[in-house]
């Protein structure tokens, strides 16, 4: 039997398609002069973060992958192909080739449905991965060289209400974490979502995306709002910050709506630590941040373990 | 150059259950109904269809198909297993790009896509397998704007048309779309499948008695309400882009078949001008 797995860290790890193109990687046929630099600056700290911890698994719970029935793991040992961003398409089209940890999406999926959710394996080989899982885990970790996890949003919390989607995202984060400690894997978790999510209704200009004296936040009230869950963040109030969190998302349209961020707090415990904000801006308006919570004892002293 | 026109109007089922798995006896009137459509478009003689998908969801604007030859293989994000979706179709480039050209100029935003792997979506592929099987007619694909209200959608309905008749085509024009949204969220086999619950059935059936009755316009003016009843897919928009092509006034409408997909409703209409 395996060694008892932990989860190693969390990472809020937005996915606008903008930051691989302002990037320029070899995965990606469009070419920038660059642009959302201060986000991009944030992910090499994560990568770097990630380097270091060399986690077995990166897991994304990614809200571009919608479900109608149930929540559905990533089952298939590699996905490869060519992802073309049907909104952004001049910006992302990204040549991905990855290993998935279907030994760890066969457990995931089994400890959900002993949470009594509905619970699915893709096992489609030809399957399109989701411009959400890919641009979090390139952001992540652009060499791939990391087996994913990819976790669909299930729509309950659009369908039904955010309370009962809350409560299958709690449900699936205890039945990641057990998957993960049953498995023995060591796991970086990846929430791939926006904050407030208000934007622009056009693009400023289509020829020069990257034209940075045209991105600014939707407004002055949706800035307001992501430094205060930021904030709660940062000063590790998770009680006050899951009490916040449905307003925040009644009033910005924040993406956490899809489910996430719930799940892998969850997933981590609900830890009472600080995280730390790598960095925050907007793309075409909406409020990005990158945020990590390090469960690892190096980071927080012994009293991590009890959140680990 | 004869002036172009719209020969046929349809609204089909975008699920991929009326046609995957390719041998199964599931949803028979529906299937029936999609190959009565089929055929009568075929005889129809069309040049062109033209094809508004609600699941090709846009945010910025609309966007329309500008590849000439798209092909590739499509797997449904949430009905993967039910099978794969493979395409090779031709665009008929002039008419999307004479849409678009006619949509800008009545103030929408429109853009053409012309990228290698570009996804095109289920809702798409589904009416292209029931009315071109194969793909020997050329198509324009148009996306569904997530923000876009009924204004809109008629704007860039008629701008279609507009389109057809300067280019002087013969064209089908189809809404990929279902009816009433609300779906099951468990597993169900295919006995067990219906419209979810009996609002939605009495809504869909209210709303198609008065499509037949030739009440294109009047049905028009309650699909707003009928949607925030039903959780109807996109708001039935559809409705409104198709209406704006075809002309409310002078539609007339046949219901092919109606039923349920997965508790959500669904039906083949078939319009005359």
């Amino acid at each position: 039997m395996a060694d008892k797995g932990s989860i190693v860290c969390g990472f809020i790890a937005p996915h606008p398609p903008h930051l691989v193109y302002g990037e320029n990687p070899p995965q990606n046929i469009p070419r920038s002069t660059g642009g959302w630099e201060v986000l991009r600056w944030a992910y090499d700290n994560c990568r770097e973060k990630i380097r270091r911890l060399k986690p077995d698994v990166i897991i994304v719970h990614t809200p571009h992958w919608m479900t109608l029935v149930g929540h559905h793991v990533s089952r298939v040992p590699r996905l490869k192909g060519l992802s073309v961003d049907p909104i952004f398409p001049h910006l992302f089209r990204y040549n991905f080739d990855t290993a998935i940890d279907v030994e760890l999406a066969d457990a995931v999926h089994d400890e959900a449905r002993a949470e009594g959710l509905i619970a699915r394996k893709m096992t489609n080989p030809n399957f399109r991965l989701d411009y959400g899982t890919i641009v979090t885990s390139h952001m992540l970790n652009p060499g791939w060289d990391i087996p994913i996890l990819s976790l669909s949003a299930n729509n309950s919390p659009y369908y039904f209400s955010l309370g009962v989607g809350i409560e299958e995202m709690y449900k699936l984060g205890r039945a990641t974490r057990r998957a993960v400690e049953k498995t023995g894997r060591r796991a970086v978790l990846a929430a791939s979502n926006t904050l407030s999510h208000f934007h622009f209704d056009r693009e400023p200009d289509p020829n020069l995306p990257e034209d940075m004296s045209k991105e600014h936040v939707f407004s002055h009230a949706n800035y307001l709002w992501d430094m205060r869950v930021l904030d709660l963040m940062r000063q590790g109030k998770m009680d006050e910050l899951l009490a916040v969190l449905p307003e925040f998302i009644e009033k910005t349209g924040a993406e956490v709506k899809s489910g996430g961020l719930f799940w892998m707090l969850a997933a981590m415990g609900f830890p009472k630590i600080p995280a730390r904000v790598h960095g925050y801006w907007s793309v075409i308006a909406t409020g990005n941040a990158v945020v990590e919570w390090d469960l690892t004892a190096d980071a927080n002293g012994a009293g991590a373990a009890a959140h680990a | 150059m004869p002036e172009g026109q719209i020969v046929k109007g349809y609204i089909v089922p975008g699920m991929p259950h009326v046609m995957l798995p390719r041998e199964s006896s599931s949803r028979r009137e529906l299937r029936e109904a999609c190959r009565v459509a089929g055929a009568n478009a075929q005889e129809a003689r069309p040049d062109v269809l033209v094809i508004f998908s609600t699941q090709w969801i846009s945010v910025l604007g609309h966007l329309v198909q500008a590849r000439p030859n798209p092909t590739g293989l499509h797997v449904d994000e949430n009905w993967y297993d039910l099978g794969n979706l493979p395409y090779d179709f031709h665009t008929d480039l002039d008419l999307a790009h004479r849409t678009i050209d006619v949509a800008t100029a009545a103030g929408l935003q429109v853009r053409p896509v012309d990228y290698d792997g570009f996804p095109v979506d289920t809702g798409t592929l589904v009416a292209l397998n029931l009315l071109n099987p194969k793909s020997q007619i050329p198509v324009v694909c148009i996306s569904c704007n997530i923000y876009a209200g009924r204004e809109e959608e008629l704007k860039l309905g008629h701008a279609a048309a507009d389109a057809i008749r300067a280019l002087g085509r013969r064209a089908v024009v189809v809404a990929s779309s279902g009816l009433s949204g609300h779906y099951f969220t468990r597993e169900i086999t295919d006995d067990e499948d219906r419209i979810a619950n009996e609002q939605d059935d009495a809504e869909n059936r209210k709303l198609l008695d008065l499509i037949a009755a030739g009440k294109c316009a009047h049905a028009m003016d309650l699909v707003s309400d009928y949607a925030a009843k039903t959780g109807a897919d996109m708001q039935f928009k559809s409705y409104y882009w198709l209406m704006g092509a075809l002309g409310a006034e002078h539609a007339k409408a046949r219901v092919l078949g109606y039923g349920s997909i997965w508790g959500s409703g669904a039906a083949v209409i078939e319009f005359t001008v």
